[in-house]
């Protein structure tokens, strides 16, 4: 293996974690006041679609990034409202969620299959640091959606744990009734919660339509939304930890497409020969041996997640 | 300030569910009406063709029929995962592992008479679902590992091999380079009905009756159900809660495994990556739309089929089939919203979350008493 291939491999790897990320951070907000989303596949085709079509339209990048994240907030304010206002069954809308968050964004983006915008995110040399053999191009060579996601991350990690707001939506996420008996509105913050996660998946699917993979395919998401709700719980719910498995599924899904190039030998198979379909299942595999490991760890403790995680909360019931 | 607050109804509107159903179907087309107004369609003309290619003729709802039999099976799969309350959101992977051992079957055994070949390749159809769904129902039932996740991911796994087959192991030599596996033999085909409709659909109405007696008439369909709404209560009474959560999510697998063999030996010609086409993940909402109950999963696998091949048919006026896939999910939402509406009334409730009906009156007047009913 190539210096340059394996410097490539963690640029890439760095990318795909700020997608996973991203979308991972937005659904953790929502899963810490106690709303299950599991339309983040949904709602990242839908950013996907939307930002790329806006970039297409105004040839800004941010424009179209800021466009996909307010189309994944009113996206995720669909699951808000029918599962958090009216409370509906999480599971049941949040599928629905993706399910129809597939269809409509292939609905909308089918006249723009194939079409490729003039200007995308481009990567950010930062003065000096760029230039540092290999760690310039990992760290200080990246696109701007990498150091916003950073620093969304210490945004979501001090919001959660030191601020009021992040008081009240950890306690939404624990009991309801008790929240609501203190003072809180417990529809306000959840729905605000799932429609700023809308926001970031949103915001994830345009990175993938505008830098990753610039142009809109269906199913480009590729399960990537599903990595991302995998990765809330081994991140145990916690931003620093979600940042840590975003960097191991990144590794993974950057590997896989590289792997075929990679003249190695593991267990005695020579890897490049393996058939690409096959070690596309590398991600899918590692997210089911994550949880199993998780959960293995976890069997004689208490569940890190939200008591109140995917329970509706009607005042009148309580 | 005054809010609005759900109330249970004293009083079901009575047949909710189905009138839900209803609604949510007028809702779906309501929207997608707006959505073919918005893009430069005419709607009557689209509906109209979807509706002509769904139900006018028996050509056409032999077309319906073939579309709904997956649904139905995978929707069942789901249902009986889901009346325990577990959620087997990778029906879509356990269609395809059922269809590719069918198909390894179809390979080697080709020789056997068509009756007898198509029984092994269900028989090991079923045993394939059960085998992607061993892992996820393990971990599940041994160390709570959420089986939503697992079971999806796996259906990324199982496209994922048969793409694999299709165009190494399996590839079929005689296919002038062209990525595809051999077509199953000739012997291997379920007998049709009529149209394009076969026996599968006879299958699958036959295993749902079964499944609505055995879920709501036995024993075990009870301890089943108890063992999903109260664990606590399923475990005093002796019920092995894991041995319940094995059985549940295994069935479920094995009924998904089955779709993809009956779709194999009925309408598809061979094993191909796009043999599922959506049917478990459509087969989730199905199964939602029918809260779980064998009964109501031939109704919404009907209409869904009919949907489906409507989608299918406006492609010819330059409407993308996607528009099936948004009614499809738009039914659910407004199914789900209607149901709330249903079982609950709208109370205008004062600041502090006073329901009483006197405080009503005090902070806003009479208004509040004509939406107060009771």
């Amino acid at each position: 293996m190539s210096e340059a291939a394996l410097v490539g491999l963690f640029v890439a790897t760095v990318q795909f974690a700020t997608l996973v990320f991203l979308a991972a951070l937005g659904e953790l907000i929502a899963e810490r006041a106690g709303v299950l989303n599991l339309g983040v596949e949904g709602m990242m085709a839908m950013g996907a679609v939307s930002g790329f079509m806006v970039g297409l339209e105004t040839g800004s990048p941010w424009a179209a990034f800021f466009a996909a994240a307010a189309v994944g907030a009113l996206v995720g304010g669909l699951h808000a409202l029918v599962s958090v206002l009216l409370g509906a069954d999480q599971v049941v809308s949040g599928l629905a969620l993706t399910i129809g968050g597939l269809g409509l964004a292939a609905y909308v983006g089918r006249n723009v299959v194939g079409e490729r915008p003039e200007t995308l995110f481009t990567d950010l040399g930062i003065a000096g640091l760029a230039d540092i053999r290999w760690f310039g191009d990992i760290f200080f060579n990246q696109p701007p959606v990498v150091y916003l996601a950073v620093l969304l991350g210490l945004a979501v990690w001090f919001v959660l744990t030191r601020t009021r707001l992040g008081l009240a939506l950890r306690a939404v996420g624990e009991s309801a009734p008790t929240t609501d008996a203190v003072g809180h509105s417990v529809m306000a913050l959840r729905a605000g919660a799932v429609m700023v996660g809308g926001a970031f998946a949103g915001a994830a699917g345009s990175f993938l339509s505008l830098y990753m993979a610039p142009g809109w395919t269906e199913g480009m998401v590729a399960g990537r939304g599903w990595i991302a709700v995998a990765l809330v719980i081994f991140g145990a719910w916690r931003p620093g930890r979600l940042a840590l498995g975003a960097l191991l599924f990144g590794f993974t899904l950057a590997l896989q497409p590289r792997l075929q190039s990679f003249d190695i030998e593991l267990l005695g198979v020579q890897v490049n020969r393996i058939s690409p379909a096959l070690l596309g299942i590398l991600p899918f595999v590692l997210t089911v041996v994550v949880l199993v490991i998780i959960s293995w760890r976890y069997r004689h403790r208490p569940s890190p997640a939200p008591a109140a995680l995917g329970l509706p909360y009607r005042r009148e019931e309580r | 300030m005054i809010r609005p607050v759900l109330v249970r109804r004293d009083k079901v509107v009575p047949a909710t569910q189905a009138v839900a159903f209803v609604v949510g179907i007028a809702a779906a087309l309501v929207l997608g009406l707006i959505l073919l107004w918005t893009s430069g369609h005419n709607p009557a003309e689209v509906y109209e063709r979807m509706f002509d290619a769904a139900f006018v003729g028996t050509d056409s709802l032999a077309r319906t029929l073939e579309r709904a039999t997956p649904l139905a099976l995978t929707g069942l799969a789901v249902a009986v995962a889901g009346s325990m309350g577990l959620w087997n959101i990778g029906a879509e992977g356990q269609m395809m592992a059922g269809a590719t051992i069918a198909a390894g079957v179809a390979m080697t055994a080709d020789g056997l008479p068509g009756p007898l070949l198509i029984a092994v390749m269900v028989v090991c159809g079923v045993a394939g679902g059960m085998v992607l769904m061993l892992g996820p129902a393990l971990a599940r039932s041994h160390l709570g590992v959420s089986e939503i996740i697992t079971t999806l991911m796996l259906v990324y796994v199982a496209i994922r091999v048969v793409e694999w087959l299709e165009t190494g192991p399996w590839k079929d030599p005689e296919s002038f380079g062209f990525a595809v596996i051999e077509p199953v033999p000739e012997q291997a085909s379920l007998p049709g009905l009529f149209g394009r409709a076969n026996i599968g659909t006879l299958i699958a109405l036959g295993l749902l009756l079964v499944f609505s007696l055995a879920v709501s008439r036995t024993a075990w369909g009870y301890e089943l159900r108890l063992a999903g709404s109260s664990p606590n209560t399923a475990r005093y009474a002796g019920i092995s809660l894991r041995r319940k959560v094995l059985t549940a999510l295994l069935l479920s697998g094995g009924i998904a495994g089955l779709a993809g063999a009956v779709q194999l030996t009925g309408s598809a010609t061979r094993l191909e990556s796009g043999l599922s086409n959506g049917y478990g993940f459509a087969g989730i909402i199905v199964a939602a739309l029918a809260l779980m109950r064998p009964s109501g999963v031939a109704a919404a696998a009907f209409v869904f089929g009919a949907v489906q091949v409507g989608g299918q048919s406006i492609q010819t006026l330059g409407v993308s089939s996607a528009i099936s896939d948004i009614l499809q999910a738009m039914i659910l939402f407004g199914a789900l919203m209607a149901a709330v509406f249903f079982n609950y009334r709208i109370r205008w409730s004062g600041p502090a979350g006073q329901a009483s009906s006197d405080d009503d009156q005090a902070e806003a007047g009479d208004d509040t008493m004509a939406l107060e009913g009771t």
